[in-house]
């Protein structure tokens, strides 16, 4: 579903980026390239730390102000996000890239309405200004889209549960037509029924918008869900890209594989569920050669000399690792 | 809410009840009354003692003396003066009490009109090296020794400088022939600043009110010319002159005692600012695309406003007591001062009354606080 | 994977908790130890405090330094802070007539001044009285004498060890009132915890200067009882209330169901386990108030309500009240040094205190 040019909505191309601290550098993104056409979803997964709200952070130019983009592009429509000026970035945000956040919880601002909030953006990003009446009608529709009572806009959001709020979240971030949404980790904070209910809603609006989403979650078994292509992150690197039905039944990466083999699954056959080993990698002096050997159960002497490149194992599914081959494939999980 | 303010309103009576009777009681514990001065005149007959004691009701138990005396200060009873006999305590308090409180008053929003702009603009500043030497100067000037600092301030604007008055509240000179007292061209100020402030904050509700663009515009330009047209008004007045020299005499002491309390609220907003902006909500603004200006002011400050409004309830002890000091200093005849020299007089009633309606100051101090914060934190409205 | 997965967990060498043979009270000393270096990194990574804390040694220092230089070098009748004198002396010729009162002093003064034998015609060096606040004197005096010919430096030194006194008073009373009272209210709650509070929310509406100033009019305050004043009054208001929501947290902490289950009493609840989680936040607090308790002492010696003989705030109320006020540049000696010295170790114990306030709330920190 390419646009009529023939280009992708979002192309990240060899991505670079490092967090400046006292310690050191951090390699949050180490080259990171991947394309998304309109109406497709992306899922981002990884442990925690391994690079996926940076990368979410860098599309929307949020990262912190210790980050350094030492390589690389991001281009939206064909424009360059990191060469624009603030000014130029902050116009695009909500209107051009909205987001969900992680712990939406606590996204909104106590102290205003719900509405009101909503309508702040609108205020500022639809041209010409609708007139009070529209943005009304407007912020009402998305609220009934999401599946909450429109008379809710002029309520606090302490007066919200989680997974009103959440509703809440996803109706604002819809309410200025963004040509992409990012979701970071947005039920990870809510009861696995809200959960469902929330995953339900969002792939629902998803097919009805044509929605352009990239997905971020921890949580292998969620992504599955709502996303056509999974992306897997470890240490700052992609190692793994694929069909969501690829990966997730013919994992091409060690880690993938261990990743799908910790998560339990609700639909499947029972199995033994076996936990990832070790921790996370330092990102302040990642190990050498592939970044995951120290925890790869299939590591030999190249894994620790040598980095694999991103190549195609299987066509239009990438991994990055010498022992592909060997990655069995996964006991029926959870889709 | 009503029902809240009606229950906070109970409970600060009470109080209010309950510390005028500790008030009495310690009062009572002190060595003596006043029959022992009598009794020291030896011509006095031990009967006519008795009678003396039984008429100033002292011949009573303490429990119903702290019952009567609470009564009567509830009453506006709150005796006599020794020093200023026979004026009664009541009287001596009601002609001091506006000029304190245009004293604390003045000071309070200003200090945290001021304080407040300028701790937000730190807080957003983080590391600059403005914002470490506004760090430093309010550290000192939150600890600094109140009462040299205020001579200091009194030394150098108005002995070294000449720019002010060395305190008291008018130069005696100019009013010769002035067609009305000081206190009634005070009181008339006092009505017309009231007035102002409730100009100012219907103009600050209407900017609310309208859209945003129209709201801006009646935000910017609305205060200032509300405050020329006040300023103009008393320009054009007859009590011109009487009404300069006041806030002329006023001027030092309201920015001397502003001064301090300032460096406090600026302190607690940066450290107030600075969580606010960690809150993820920030962060949405961020991404909502929102100008600098408005994540600053109608996200961050917002939210730090709150605990600075609580805060309002920890200094009122600070203010009170700086009130005081800064009276005693610049002559500033208010309640403070001469709640100072009827200590120094020992004209107890007179101090132990004067206290009392500091207690009430303090009480409602407490009160607005407690309302505002109500107001400001929906969290606390809407429950 | 799956031989890792079964293995017994490696045992780290420094267990924290050591072997069991291990006397408790060694235990409990070696974990008090390790978070008290742990809480030390934390307050000195945190310069502010650091200079707070350098400030306030300073100011020990020369508390300390003041009884030793009167024991040694500083002769009693010329040094003492409060009966000592020093004048500049000047030689004068003894005559009837005085025709310059520079050099000549007449019969009748100098037999006042200097002897009752003294005669027309000898020479004697008399000091002036009342000494005018300088530098003058047979001595050296760094900071000059007072409107009194006392010594200001040795006024200073002196007050700052009363500072450190009625600090240390009001610290420690502070801290018992502060966290009993909020101990007991968070532990029993109901009718304890309403009166208690309801007794903290009166305390805290009262403001604590005119309190003092009043009952300094109808009471003798001495330092001492200026500190428990001062302790009860900031310890049984607004710290008591922080306090005892902190404690709060803690009792509703499964560890204190454990220890009852265990068969702790109240008291032995509140005492080993209530208390010590409470504590360093009331450490913190007493920090503030004994900033409040040096600048609240000035302030009434400046008024002239204590019964102390010196004090910074005394030295002030001097220059003050012998009219010297207005002279700040002429008579810098007389406002500057112990105004400073308030202010000083006022502001010492806030930059500590505020230094501590990161360590106990992390969230204060930065990154």
């Amino acid at each position: 579903m390419a646009t009529p040019n023939g280009r992708k909505l979002l192309e990240v191309d060899r991505l670079v980026m490092h967090y400046k601290t006292k310690k050191g550098d951090v390699s949050a993104i180490e080259d990171v390239s991947f394309s998304l056409a309109h109406g497709e979803s992306l899922g981002l997964v990884g442990e925690s730390g391994c690079g996926k709200t940076s990368v979410a952070m860098s599309l929307m130019r949020l990262a912190a102000d210790n980050a350094r983009y030492l390589n690389g592009e991001i281009r939206l429509d064909g424009e360059n996000l990191l060469a624009l000026s603030e000014e130029a970035m902050r116009k695009r945000r909500w209107k051009s890239i909205a987001m969900v956040f992680q712990g939406a919880m606590n996204s909104w601002n106590p102290v205003y309405t719900v509405g009101d909030q909503i309508e702040e953006a609108i205020d500022l990003h639809i041209e010409p200004r609708p007139s009070e009446k529209q943005i009304r009608e407007r912020m009402s529709r998305l609220f009934e889209m999401v599946g909450l009572n429109p008379a809710m806009l002029d309520r606090y959001p302490h007066e919200f549960s989680g997974g009103m709020r959440q509703r809440a979240v996803i109706a604002m971030a819809l309410s200025c037509d963004p040509r992409l949404i990012i979701a970071d980790e947005p039920t990870t904070a809510l009861d696995v029924i809200v959960q469902d209910q929330i995953l339900k809603e969002l792939k629902k609006i998803q097919e009805k918008l044509g929605m352009t989403l990239i997905y971020i979650s921890h949580d292998i078994a969620v992504i599955a869900e709502v996303t056509d292509t999974i992306g897997v992150m470890y240490a700052g690197k992609l190692v793994e890209y694929g069909s969501t039905l690829e990966v997730f039944h013919r994992p091409k990466h060690p880690y993938s594989y261990l990743l799908l083999s910790s998560t339990p699954s609700i639909t499947g056959p029972r199995r033994k569920l076996a936990p990832l080993e070790g921790e996370s990698a330092n990102l302040l002096d990642p190990p050498s050669g592939c970044r995951f050997h120290p925890r790869c159960p299939f590591a030999t002497e190249i894994c620790v000399t040598d980095e694999p490149p991103l190549e195609d194992k299987v066509p239009g599914h990438k991994a990055a690792c010498w022992h592909s081959d060997r990655v069995p494939v996964t006991i029926g999980a959870a889709v | 809410m009503l029902k809240y303010v009606a229950k906070r309103l109970i409970q600060g009576l009470l109080l209010l009840m309950v510390f005028l009777a500790l008030l009495y009681m310690l009062l009572d514990a002190q060595p003596g009354d006043i029959s022992l001065q009598l009794s020291a005149n030896p011509r006095l007959p031990p009967e006519a003692q008795e009678i003396v004691r039984q008429r100033l009701g002292l011949d009573q138990p303490l429990l119903s003396r702290t019952v009567t005396y609470v009564l009567n200060f509830f009453q506006g009873d709150l005796g006599l003066s020794f020093t200023q006999y026979p004026r009664t305590v009541g009287s001596v308090i009601l002609e001091k009490l506006p000029r304190t409180i245009l004293l604390f008053l003045s000071a309070t929003i200003l200090a945290y009109y001021m304080g407040f702009a300028l701790g937000k603009v730190m807080a957003w500043r983080r590391g600059k090296t403005v914002e470490t030497g506004l760090t430093l100067g309010g550290v000192a000037a939150y600890t600094v020794f109140y009462p040299w600092f205020a001579i200091l301030m009194l030394w150098f604007w108005g002995f070294q400088f000449g720019l002010f008055p060395l305190g008291k509240f008018i130069d005696v000179e100019e009013w010769t022939g002035a067609p009305m007292a000081a206190n009634r061209v005070f009181m008339r100020m006092l009505i017309s600043l009231g007035i102002l402030g409730i100009v100012l904050a219907a103009v600050a509700l209407v900017a609310n009110r309208l859209p945003p663009e129209r709201g801006e515009q009646v935000s910017r330009w609305g205060p200032p010319l509300v405050l020329l047209g006040f300023l103009a008004f008393w320009f054009f007045s007859p009590l011109r002159r009487y009404a300069a020299d006041i806030a002329h005499h006023t001027l030092l002491p309201v920015l001397t005692l502003a001064s301090v309390q300032f460096a406090g609220v600026m302190l607690l907003t940066r450290a107030s600012m600075l969580e606010t902006l960690k809150e993820d909500y920030i962060l949405t603004a961020r991404a909502k695309g929102l100008p600098q200006r408005d994540i600053r002011n109608r996200h961050a400050a917002r939210n730090a406003l709150l605990p600075v409004v609580t805060s309002l309830v920890l200094a009122l002890s600070f203010v009170i007591g700086g009130g005081i000091l800064t009276e005693g200093i610049f002559s500033w005849p208010g309640i403070g001062g001469q709640l100072l020299d009827a200590t120094l007089t020992e004209d107890i009633p007179l101090a132990t009354g004067t206290l009392g309606v500091i207690g009430i100051i303090a009480l409602i101090g407490h009160l607005v606080s407690d309302v505002l914060y109500m107001y400001l934190d929906p969290r606390i409205r809407t429950s | 994977m799956t031989d890792t997965l079964t293995a017994p967990p490696e045992v780290p060498e420094q267990e924290p908790l050591g072997s069991i043979e291990e006397p408790l009270w060694r235990v409990r000393l070696r974990l008090t130890r390790r978070s008290l270096v742990q809480n030390w990194r934390l307050f000195v990574a945190n310069r502010i405090g650091v200079v707070g804390l350098v400030m306030i040694v300073i100011f020990a220092l020369m508390a300390i330094a003041h009884p030793i230089l009167m024991a040694t070098v500083w002769p009693r009748h010329i040094y003492h802070p409060i009966n000592g004198y020093d004048a500049p002396v000047s030689e004068r010729l003894v005559v009837e007539e005085v025709t310059d009162p520079e050099t000549e002093v007449d019969l009748t003064t100098a037999r006042i001044q200097y002897g009752p034998f003294t005669e027309v015609g000898e020479t004697v060096s008399i000091s002036q009285q009342p000494a005018p606040p300088s530098f003058g004197g047979t001595y050296p005096h760094y900071l000059g004498t007072d409107p009194l010919g006392r010594d200001v430096l040795s006024q200073l030194l002196y007050s700052t060890r009363s500072a450190f006194f009625l600090g240390l008073i009001a610290a420690v009373v502070t801290v018992l009132f502060a966290t009993v009272v909020g101990s007991v209210a968070a532990f029993f709650g109901g009718w304890v915890d309403s009166v208690l509070m309801r007794l903290a929310d009166l305390i805290l509406l009262v403001p604590l200067l005119p309190v003092l100033i009043v009952v300094s009019a109808l009471f003798r305050i001495s330092l001492p009882l200026l500190g428990l004043l001062i302790g009860i009054l900031s310890g049984f208001g607004g710290t008591a209330i922080i306090l005892k929501s902190q404690a709060l947290q803690v009792t509703v902490k499964p560890f204190l169901d454990a220890a009852r289950i265990a068969g702790g009493g109240n008291g032995h609840l509140i005492l080993r386990h209530v208390i010590p989680n409470v504590l360093p936040l009331s450490f913190l607090y007493m920090m503030f108030t004994v900033t409040d308790a040096i600048a609240l002492e000035a302030t009434l010696s400046f008024l002239g309500l204590l019964s102390i003989p010196m004090s910074w705030g005394i030295m002030i109320s001097i220059a003050r009240t012998q009219g010297y006020l207005l002279g700040s540049l002429e008579y810098w000696w007389l406002l500057v040094p112990a105004g400073l010295a308030v202010s000083l170790l006022a502001a010492a114990f806030f930059l500590v205190g505020r230094a501590m306030d990161e360590v106990v709330n992390p969230r204060l920190r930065q990154r």
